[in-house]
């Protein structure tokens, strides 16, 4: 599988790398450009599987290196049509929902850019839930090996049919940015309840971003309104029967674990300082669910580096907590009250990590990374994970190494 | 004596030497700008704001990618290697945001554009900039 997927990276390369020739050439419209990961890892623990978001149905464990997780690669086409009008497609080969490595597109959208001050975008644009997360697959973009799964994995809405518009106008010293986007999601997210398909589901958000020197300051607020349920039957048809029967609290609390027609919405801010070899950012996210399948969350992190020539060592940490939800129905019959506690359980987090690495830019468009991630979970966090068994104890220890580059 | 003027000379050449390796930035002179600050050359190169003070549209120019002038630029600029900046532009780029300047061959290139485009600005040795152009920004010491 990685074999193949290696030599398909490397065909790919050779072709971008052909078309390259007439990427840069000042009066060249069409450019075709791509990126990429090469990415191996590996997991210490036996008992429970580590996933870089939650769209991946598998992940790693038991100390055995895998490049599953992290490689990745895409190939963008930009067309710039008129001074006014681009358009962008972009299509990316990742480990999906249903373990296949199928090229997905990520961005097919026209861009009109009237003035510098004014955008507007329309197709299939990125998700911008939270702060950097339209750009998490370009490794070569950032410093760590991934983006931190504490904050980001949750997150696998990566893109959604649909329109936004950006404003830019000068504040002080700074630059202010306003954005509003809207459209409905196609993705699917993979886990132990099986896949969920959340297409259709209609997205709406609103970004703020202020600049100024060395400063970066976001605040975004986005929300899902979902268009369909997960697959629970498993628990939800005998709550159904339950309630048919009369038992008290059953058809609330069959009710409490539908998605289809409940918001989620997220809050989030960021702040990065870069200047010269330093860099830092931080970021704070809540989550909230109107389904009780999914408990409400805090989620943040904080990252620094530090370029000593082509080397940037760094250090981050960060930390995911979901809360208890309140106001439960108590089904009567205690066998099926457990088993529906037991479920909604299912969505607990409490979980941290520690990061240290380096990142060494072999040449001008190629890093090589090295990371090592301190995970530690309370012993009943599974939701982050893949295929927990009885004997997860919440630690493990990651250890990665990725070639990213650019083309 | 012989060694004080001697080093006089040496003091001399190295900096005639700077002066004629400072990189300046150009515009057309019917931009309708005089100068440019760093703040806004940054924001025109890193691709945040391309609006001048006139209300023309800036069209940045870059130099190719392995050009010394261009790491130099860059490096006086906002203190970045050249590969922190190809990292800033694929994140950019590659979530289609907005697009790096454009590239051109060379130094005479450059002056052309800047010199037949109101919005165009390029970055260049002081030593080469003719009359066509006006320089709006030059690096303090």
């Amino acid at each position: 599988m990685i074999g193949k997927f290696i030599a398909s990276l490397m065909l790919a390369g050779f072709v971008a790398g052909t078309a390259q020739a007439d990427a840069d050439t000042i009066e060249s419209q069409l450019s075709l450009r791509g990126f990429g990961t090469i990415g191996l890892a590996r997991s210490s623990s036996e008992h429970a599987e580590f996933v870089r978001d939650l769209s991946q149905p598998v992940g790693i464990k038991g100390g055995q290196w895998s490049g599953r997780i992290d490689s990745i690669l895409g190939l963008q086409a930009n067309w710039q049509a008129t001074r006014e009008i681009e358009l962008v497609g972009q299509v990316v080969s990742r480990l999906h929902y249903d373990r296949s490595h199928n090229p997905e597109v990520m961005w097919a959208f026209a861009k009109w850019e009237p003035d510098p001050r004014l955008a507007l975008r329309a197709g299939r644009i990125g998700a911008d839930f939270m702060m950097l997360a339209d750009s998490r697959l370009v490794g070569y973009s950032y410093l760590p090996v991934r983006p931190p799964v504490d904050y980001f994995g949750p997150l696998f809405f990566s893109h959604f049919d649909g329109v936004d518009i950006s404003a830019t106008s000068q504040l002080g010293n700074g630059l202010l940015r306003a954005k509003l986007f809207t459209g409905s999601t196609h993705q699917k997210s993979a886990g132990a309840l099986g896949v969920w398909d959340t297409s259709g589901s209609p997205v709406k958000g609103i970004v703020l971003d202020f600049a100024s020197g060395a400063w970066q300051f976001r605040m975004n607020a986005a929300q899902i309104k979902f268009a369909a349920d997960m697959n629970l039957s498993v628990i939800s048809v005998p709550l159904q029967n339950a309630a048919n029967f009369g038992v008290a609290g059953a058809g609330l609390a069959a009710d409490s674990l539908r998605t289809k027609g409940t918001v989620t919405r997220f809050l989030s801010f960021g702040v990065v300082f870069d200047q010269g070899p330093l860099q830092f950012q931080g970021m704070l996210n809540r989550i909230k669910n109107e389904s009780s399948l999914y408990k409400d969350s805090y989620a943040g992190y904080m990252l620094a580096g530090y370029r000593v020539g082509s080397f940037t060592p760094f250090i981050g940490i960060s930390r995911w907590l979901t809360q208890p939800q309140e106001h439960l129905p108590v089904v009567a019959n205690p066998v099926l009250n457990f088993h529906y506690l037991n479920t909604i359980d299912g969505s607990h987090v409490d979980r941290s990590t520690l990061t240290i690495g380096t990142r060494w830019d072999i040449n001008t468009n190629t890093a090589l990374k090295f990371q090592w991630d301190v995970i530690r979970t309370s012993a009943n966090t599974e939701f982050s994970l893949r295929n927990v068994d009885s004997a997860w104890n919440g630690k493990t220890d990651v250890l990665s190494v990725t070639l990213d580059f650019v083309f | 004596m012989r060694t004080i003027r001697y080093l006089l000379i040496c003091v001399l050449a190295a900096l005639a030497t700077s002066v004629h390796a400072d990189l300046v930035l150009v515009a057309n002179p019917q931009s309708g700008i005089e100068r440019l600050t760093q703040d806004e050359v940054i924001n025109i190169y890193l691709g945040r704001y391309r609006r001048l003070a006139s209300g023309v549209v800036a069209e940045p120019l870059d130099h190719p990618a392995d050009a010394e002038t261009r790491a130099r630029f860059y490096r006086r600029l906002v203190n970045k290697s050249t590969a922190e900046i190809n990292a800033y532009w694929a994140r950019l780029v590659f979530s289609g945001k907005t697009r790096p300047p454009l590239v051109v061959e060379n130094v005479d290139s450059a002056l052309k554009r800047v010199a037949a485009q109101p919005g165009a600005l390029a970055y260049l040795e002081r030593s080469q900039v003719d009359g066509r152009v006006r320089i709006v920004f030059e690096f303090g010491d």
